[in-house]
């Protein structure tokens, strides 16, 4: 018996076959159910998928160091390898993360123990402003107590 | 006794009134992604990892006092019944239940959660009934800590908790309130409250989760970023929300009320009629007419003490539960015929719906 086609996209077998002509050259897709229905493949939409698909670079260009996964990895599977991929993928995720959560930086809590450095940059960040605009507006006071905090943050989020 | 009998078996707070069940919200639910240092994430770890993983997380999460005489339960070591009783239960998902390598592990009142070796190597989940979410918030940042005390959790200073999937990195934080919309629904109102909460950055989902249909007009709200905001911002943002769609539930129903009269009370009435003499009952159809049931204990037209009773239908009227309950596999027909039973006993003693008093 012949191997059954798999699906493109995960490695099941595919039972959903896709064909697209483009100016003579044809592009065909299979997908397994699952993959079929999440690509919508019911609808022509689907065909986006092929382009996505077609157009990606067959080698991959980055591979983590930690664990082997590749930049075509997280393509198929939107999901990373481990926590160092991260670090190793650092600059293809910054423009996706700015469009999937609209931020870049963690402002949130900390695991017990560690000193809550993002909490504290952020706060370095809006002092620095606050002081800014205290100088504009004259306002000394407030501006020298400013600066103090400014220089007591520095101190805390310095390498020690 | 297998433990997800026992689960079954156990009183807890969404089946039971142990809890203060409310109106418009049945439960709120809290969900943390944390990964362990140095380790692939399920998806890509080999079986041996996975299995590492599993040994660790589960030793630590075995060793807090929230699990003491819980559950420990192996994906690869349940049937397939059993792995569906838990989905329905909300206490695993669909995804660590189809694989074998995941484990859960279960507090005893059934309030916490933890799913090992889902998408991530740690799903916290916290859930109570009605509208609690700084209570829930704070049991899951207890055991957040007291995790983070004994696994090295993967962090980073910018990015915060690295999780496999970059729609859950930073605070690996779902807050979600599991709400019972049958006025919006009714009113015809449901598709403009989840597009303008949509836009706003909150998901709109069914019963079971992502990619479920919405029975029993019983919808999941839950924040969509989890990275640049903190737990609290989230939380704020969530809350406020709720507030606002129960308020508005609340209008849609009383317009209702007053606009159908008759009618509205005669719709509710009728659901409690079938529910009560039917010998078939199809999952949807129960879960719709409970939720007339459910909407009438709200509204006055039938005991608000039995409300519970109803939340409980809900749950167990679902296939696996049916199943499990008459300890034998049924075919469809054998399901509706076994569900009927169930809810025609449970309603046997309500008293009939009168009109709206609230």
């Amino acid at each position: 018996m012949s191997q059954p086609i798999k699906c493109s996209l995960c490695e099941e077998a595919a039972t959903v076959h896709l064909s697209q002509v483009v100016h003579g050259n044809v592009t065909k897709v299979h997908l397994c159910e699952a993959c079929a229905q999440k690509g919508g493949a019911t609808d022509p939409a689907v065909f986006q998928l092929a382009d996505a698909l077609t157009t990606a670079s067959p080698a991959p260009t980055l591979t983590c160091p930690k664990c082997g996964f590749t930049d075509i990895d997280f393509r198929k599977r939107g999901r990373l390898g481990c926590p160092s991929c991260w670090e190793t993928f650092g600059d293809v995720l910054g423009g996706l993360l700015l469009k999937v959560q609209h931020e870049a930086s963690h402002v949130g809590r900390t695991p017990a123990g560690t000193p809550p450095t993002g909490q504290l940059r952020r706060r370095l960040d809006a002092a620095r402003l606050e002081m800014e605009k205290a100088i504009a507006s004259e306002d000394y006071e407030s501006a020298a107590r400013l600066r103090d905090e400014v220089a007591g943050l520095e101190k805390q989020l310095a390498p020690s | 006794m297998s433990s997800v009998e026992d689960i079954l078996a156990a009183e807890n707070e969404l089946t039971h009134l142990l809890g203060a069940q409310q109106a418009v919200v049945l439960s709120t639910r809290i969900r943390l992604a944390r990964n362990l240092d140095g380790l692939p994430f399920p998806g890509w770890a080999k079986v041996p990892q996975r299995k590492e993983i599993s040994d660790r997380c589960v030793e630590a999460l075995d060793a807090l006092p929230n699990f003491r005489r819980g559950h420990v339960l192996r994906m690869g070591e349940l049937g397939d019944r059993d792995r569906a009783v838990l989905v329905e239960r909300h206490l695993v998902s669909k995804e660590l239940a189809a694989g074998k390598s995941g484990a859960a592990v279960i507090s005893r009142d059934q309030t916490c959660s933890v799913m090992v070796n889902e998408e991530d190597h740690l799903r916290i989940q916290v859930v109570k009934a009605g509208w609690h979410l700084r209570g829930t918030w704070h049991i899951a940042e207890q055991l957040d800590d007291a995790l983070g005390g004994s696994l090295k959790l993967a962090f980073s200073d910018r990015l915060g908790y690295l999780t496999a999937c970059p729609t859950n990195v930073g605070t690996g934080l779902r807050a979600s309130a599991m709400v019972h919309l049958p006025g919006l629904c009714l009113a015809g109102h449901m598709d403009k409250v989840s597009r303008a909460l949509n836009q706003d950055g909150l998901a709109v989902r069914g019963w079971l989760g992502e990619g479920t249909e919405a029975a029993g007009n019983v919808f999941q709200i839950s924040n969509q970023q989890t990275l640049g905001l903190s737990e609290d911002a989230i939380l704020k943002h969530l809350g406020g929300w709720i507030k606002n769609v129960v308020e508005q539930e609340w209008n849609a129903r009383r317009r209702l009320a007053q606009e159908e009269g008759e009618k509205f009370t005669d719709r509710l009435a009728r659901s409690l009629g079938v529910l009560r003499s039917a010998r078939l009952l199809t999952s949807s159809e129960a879960m719709n007419m409970l939720s007339h049931l459910r909407l009438a204990c709200d509204m006055g037209c039938l005991p608000e003490e039995r409300r519970h009773l109803v939340d409980r239908l809900m749950i167990e009227g679902q296939p696996a539960h049916v199943q499990a309950r008459a300890g034998q596999e049924l075919d469809s027909d054998g399901r509706d015929r076994r569900r009927a039973t169930v809810v025609r006993e449970a309603l046997k003693d309500f008293p009939e719906v009168v009109p709206p008093t609230a």
